[in-house]
């Protein structure tokens, strides 16, 4: 079976994604929660990185291994992966606020249930 | 240097700069980080503000190259006119926000940070043209957004918080995730490209993408259903952060649609209907909604929704030459009413409408412009966009996204001022007021949308010096509201007199006799305000606003003029009625019915204007076949200010609540106003074949008017109620002659105009009188008054007799004249109707005048004094006038005649009788002989049917007789109407009760609505392309 990294990559980026969707849907811990979005995120730079990946391919970086001319064949986009950095940096960021907020939910209810987030209605 | 110091680039190093220099600086000092704060958000004002000046004057759009290599390599920036435009707002938004919210920001210099990368990221959003940058940025928001909401301390704030970010870091996961597929498969990023080539994105990848990264911005702009995480937030954010999200982060997040929007050409069905559903069902919501925060949120969301809709429509009709008006407009407008109400609320600091009582001036003068902004009414930038957006959707036959857009704004309006009437009630319980300095943000909101304002009617090409004189005169008098009432009083005189006169010098026609007739009126009653001693602060004001846009109406060339002057009086007057002291309760309703009738106007005349190709009022007469349904518009609209049976219900209430002198003006002055608007628009019908029908309809409701306002002011015991159902009565008899369409019938009209201007004048007046001496509305608590008050007797007197259409005087002309035509035209069955309605008009006159003054004297009677001169004199004068209009007709129907011929001269109904005919043809003596006759014989029937079986009880013959007959009467007149309204309205608000349960509070279950939202716009998006193609 000849199948390319990429394929195998973007499937289970995807399949993170959805478990984390689903982990964010049907959890009913905080935590569960955060870590469902984390799942999410970490399957879409999974996704991201693959979307860059030729089989085969090398590093984009022009030497005497890799001409100009052969860039958009034999080398792997790079701006795929420097925006799965940024949005690494950005994910981080995200989940450690998420992880702020339920510190403090948690002082505040002494409950990390996301039922007990409903005193706000219609 | 200056140039280079001012470059947009400039706005992220003060962002980025003081973000990193502030927590640098609080180890050196305490107070540098805040300078430092001040200084970076006023350098961003000043710089978009100065690049903004300089775009406007024309200078050309500034492209932004980082990095020294030429886009698609780097990421580019763009400052045109459109993004100066909202960065500029954006950033003063920032200003001021940071100003009323410096009492939570000072607690830590991590707010100062946030808010300051806060308003730098809306920057980045509005000027970035890389599609992933969009994305940095729209994070950098988001994260600084979850900060600040972090300074809400509340666990319901902190709750609601973590709602948002579940909900919108889902929507930007769909964002990333569109921005890369839209790489893998066009291998662009810029967003120029992206548009250029528009044709790459494609397949079902490309097209997933497309529909990925279009959620993600619909989501974070609220749509319905998918919005309840948003509402939380805004009820328990502090308010300032609440007004920051409201107006900021959406002003990002909007400006990121618009300009990604050519990508969406597929999708802006789906973008409209997205948006007019939020808008419709968000104000819906919004009618139930007990806290503040939470009305505005629903607000918020709902004006999103509109902006949404607007966008894609213009869009999707080609009417992109529109946008500038309409979606800048309404931008604008949001962004400072919404931010000065979220301020103004947290300022009050009541989370419950019911705990807000207040009557302090500076706070309710800036509240009532805020809520009139938001509400889309002139003469705030609003108001210029839903007309131009109507305009455009008629021109285009959109009437469905019409209703939508009229209806959701009536239902906003319904819970804005609701909102107002609670806070301005009587209350006992005076809430805490706010110091001064806590308006003051909201108060600069107010300058900027008046300026803006002015900018728009510019816009508008409507902006002239006697269309901003009402408010111009308004205002100044406005700053005089510190001197005594009489002081004001004459000062509004004289600038009415002077403004007024230069206003309507040179109209002519109909307008210029309308101008005639009312405007001196007006002053007549006007005057009689010297009588109050008190200083009736803002009532001197808004009297100018009031009297001066009904002489804009008479002076409107354009229907754009003529509704804008409508509204303006519409607020005027709704302002002056809820002066009257137990006026509160029935404010709303007043409100309500003029804004329906409002927007059945803006309708018809967006109709009309598609008809005719132009907004002249001069078209409409010249209107072709299909005016029809324009006409039926705007008679509906004219029909309900003018309380047409069935829309009555706010007539009564309205005119007996408010002030005693300003009831004389609301029915002898205001209602005219709808007379005139009939008369104008009435020319739609002559020219169009359906419209004749039309007319013989409109003769039928004035008609049962006047039966049923004669009726029902029989049933009453408030006089001032009585004479209220009795000006109903009276506008009934003049739509009927209106109706007639020959001319004979618009000769009677006019007559019955002055007469009854003249004669409502001096009875609410007298009734004023009796009032002020007496203490008492009531017909049961008064009577024997002739004695102590002799010239109020005789002058209520001739009033009642001219009304009646008695002979001799004036009012009798009219009737005769009235009778005449109809008979004249075959509505033989409208003139039984007609005869059946003065017979029952004697009945409730003659017991008026009886029971008032002649009947058994009651307690005080004998201490009772004369009326003050101040009531009297107009008094006299207007009885003046009821003789000129007896012994000289001519004097008014010449002109009036004068006026009419040319309307009529080529398509004369009626057969061309010369002037001096038709008083030739009027030989009074056996008229009024056959007239007194069958009054006679009807009082007699009535007469002999109550002797033989009359009631017994202690009182006098005549109290027995209507004893008798009012409740025999009565049982024709059932409160069909107010059942009605009021089921209405209980069905409206139960409707509203269900939406609103959708949003249950759950963090998870709003994940959830966003998921199927997002479904639901892939599915559509891909395949409902078809279905859509009715929004063409």
């Amino acid at each position: 079976m000849n199948l390319p990294v990429s394929h195998i990559l973007l499937a289970t980026g995807f399949a993170l994604s959805l478990i984390g969707l689903w982990g964010m849907l049907t959890q009913r811990n905080i935590l569960r929660i955060i870590i469902g979005f984390s799942l999410i995120d970490t399957g879409l730079h999974i996704v991201m990185v693959a979307t860059g990946y030729i089989t085969g391919g090398t590093a984009p970086i022009f030497d005497r291994a890799l001409k100009v001319s052969d860039a958009t064949i034999r080398a792997v986009d790079p701006v795929p992966a420097s925006l799965a950095v940024t949005a690494i940096v950005i994910g981080f960021s995200v989940t450690a606020i998420m992880l702020a907020f339920a510190i403090r939910l948690y002082d505040a209810k002494k409950t990390l249930s996301v039922d007990a987030l409903t005193e706000s209605k219609w | 240097m200056v140039e280079a110091l001012l470059h947009p680039l400039g706005i992220f190093i003060l962002g980025l700069g003081g973000g990193f220099l502030i927590p640098l600086l609080y180890r050196i000092a305490k107070p540098l980080p805040a300078i430092a704060f001040f200084l970076a958000l006023a350098g961003m004002v000043a710089i978009s503000g100065s690049r903004l000046w300089a775009l406007y004057n024309g200078g050309a759009t500034i492209e932004i190259l980082t990095a020294g290599f030429l886009p698609p390599a780097t990421i580019n920036l763009r400052f045109g006119p459109w993004e100066g435009f909202f960065a500029f707002s954006a950033n003063v938004i920032g200003l001021l926000g940071a100003w009323q919210l410096w009492s939570r920001l000072r607690e830590s210099y991590a707010a100062l940070l946030l808010f300051l990368i806060l308003i730098m990221g809306i920057n980045g959003m509005v000027m970035t043209r890389d599609l992933f940058n969009q994305f940095v940025f729209l994070e950098i928001v988001s994260v600084a957004t979850y900060g600040l909401l972090a300074l809400g301390r509340t666990p319901a704030a902190l709750a609601a918080s973590f709602k948002y970010i579940m909900a919108t870091v889902l929507a930007s996961t769909f964002f990333l995730i569109g921005t890369v597929l839209l790489y893998y498969v066009t291998g662009i990023l810029n967003i120029d490209d992206l548009i250029e080539h528009r044709e790459l994105i494609g397949g079902p990848i490309g097209t997933t993408a497309l529909i990925l990264v279009l959620s993600c911005l619909l989501i974070e702009l609220k749509p319905f259903p998918a919005n309840g995480w948003g509402l939380d937030v805004y009820e328990t954010a502090p308010s300032g952060i609440a007004a920051l999200v409201s107006v900021g982060v959406s002003a990002g997040v909007f400006f990121a649609l618009f300009k990604l929007l050519p990508l969406f050409e597929g999708q802006l069905g789906i973008i409209a209907i997205s948006g007019g559903a939020t808008f419709l069902f968000s104000n819906l919501g919004g009618l139930k909604q007990s806290k503040v925060q939470r009305l505005l949120g629903y607000s918020s969301i709902a004006q999103m929704g509109l902006l949404m809709m607007a966008m894609a429509l213009l869009e999707r009709l080609g009417a992109q030459a529109s946008l500038p008006m309409v979606v800048g407009g309404l931008f604008i407008n949001h962004l400072f009413a919404k931010a000065g109400l979220f301020w103004l609320a947290g300022a009050v600091g009541h989370e419950q409408i019911d705990d807000w009582a207040t009557r302090r001036r500076p706070l309710v003068l800036v509240f009532a412009l805020l809520l009139i902004a938001i509400s889309g009414l002139p003469p705030f930038p609003g108001f210029w966009a839903k007309w131009e957006l109507v305009m455009q959707l008629a021109a285009s036959e959109q009437y469905g996204w019409i209703a939508v857009v009229l209806g959701g704004s009536l239902l906003e309006a319904a819970y804005m001022f609701r909102w107002f009437r609670q806070a301005t009630r009587a209350s006992s319980v005076r809430s805490a007021e706010p110091g001064a300095g806590r308006l003051v943000p909201a108060a600069i909101c107010v300058i900027v949308l008046g300026i803006a304002g002015y900018f728009a009617a510019s816009t508008a090409n409507a902006a002239s010096a006697w269309l901003l004189a009402p408010v111009v005169a308004g205002g100044a008098i406005f700053l005089l509201d510190w001197l005594p009432g009489r002081i004001k009083c004459a000062i509004l005189i004289v600038t009415v007199l002077v403004v007024g006169a230069w206003m309507c010098w040179d109209v002519q026609g109909l307008s210029r006799l309308f101008a005639a007739l009312l405007l001196p009126g007006a002053l007549v009653i006007a005057s009689a305000g010297f009588y109050r001693r008190d200083i009736r602060s803002g009532f001197y004001p808004l009297m100018a606003i009031m009297l001066l846009a009904i002489a804009g109406v008479f002076r409107a060339s354009t229907s754009l003029e003529f509704f804008f002057n409508w509204e303006l009086i519409t607020l005027a007057s709704y302002f002056l009625v809820a002066q009257g002291r137990n006026a509160n309760p029935h404010t709303l309703s007043f409100l309500l019915f003029s804004l329906v009738s409002a927007f059945f106007l803006l309708a018809g005349f967006a109709v009309a204007a598609n008809a005719n190709g132009t907004t002249d009022l001069a078209a409409l007469g010249k209107a072709g076949r299909d005016a029809g349904p324009a006409f039926a518009l705007l008679a509906i609209g004219l029909l309900i200010k003018a309380g047409a049976i069935g829309v009555h219900v706010w007539l009564p209430d309205a005119y007996a609540e408010a002030d005693d002198d300003f009831s004389a003006m609301l029915s002898a002055v205001v209602s005219k106003v709808a007379i005139f608007g009939l008369f104008v628009v009435t020319y739609l019908a002559i020219r169009s074949e359906v419209g004749l029908d039309l007319a013989h309809l409109m003769g039928w409701i004035g008609l049962l008017t006047t039966l049923a306002g004669a009726l029902m002011a029989l049933q009453q015991d408030d006089m001032k109620r009585m004479l209220a159902y009795s000006s109903m009565s009276q506008l009934g008899y003049i739509i009927t002659a209106i109706a007639l369409m020959s001319h004979l019938g618009w000769v009677t009209a006019l007559y019955l105009v002055a007469n009854h201007l003249i004669v409502k004048g001096i009875l609410f007046l007298a009734a004023a009188a009796v009032i002020l001496r007496t203490g008492t509305r009531l017909l049961s608590e008064s009577g024997g008054l002739a004695r102590q008050m002799p010239l109020t007797f005789a002058v209520a007197v001739m009033a009642l007799i001219s009304m009646s259409g008695l002979p001799p005087l004036a009012g009798f002309g009219g009737k005769w004249l009235l009778l005449n035509a109809m008979i004249g035209k075959g509505w033989y069955w409208l003139a039984v109707l007609g005869v059946a309605a003065t017979f029952v008009g004697f009945l409730y006159m003659f017991r008026l005048a009886y029971v008032v003054f002649l009947g058994s004297p009651k307690a005080k009677a004998a201490e009772t004094r004369e009326a003050p001169l101040q009531l009297l004199l107009p008094q006299f004068v207007l009885v003046a006038a009821i003789l000129a209009l007896t012994f000289f007709p001519k004097a008014l129907m010449e002109p009036v005649s004068m006026v009419i011929d040319p309307y009529f001269a080529s398509t004369l109904v009626w057969q061309g009788m010369s002037l001096e005919t038709i008083y030739g043809y009027w030989n009074p003596i056996p008229v009024m002989a056959a007239t007194t006759a069958v009054a006679a014989v009807l009082f007699v029937v009535f007469w002999l049917i109550y002797k033989a079986r009359r009631a017994r009880t202690g009182r006098s013959e005549v109290e027995r007789f209507y004893a008798f007959y009012k409740p025999v009467l009565g049982a024709f007149v059932p409160p069909l109407a107010i059942l009605f309204w009021k089921g209405t309205s209980i069905a409206t608000t139960g409707v509203a009760d269900a939406v609103r349960r959708i949003y249950t509070g759950n963090a998870q279950t709003y994940a959830l609505y966003i998921l199927h939202y997002v479904i639901i716009l892939y599915v559509i998006g891909i395949y409902g392309g078809n279905l859509l193609n009715w929004v063409r």
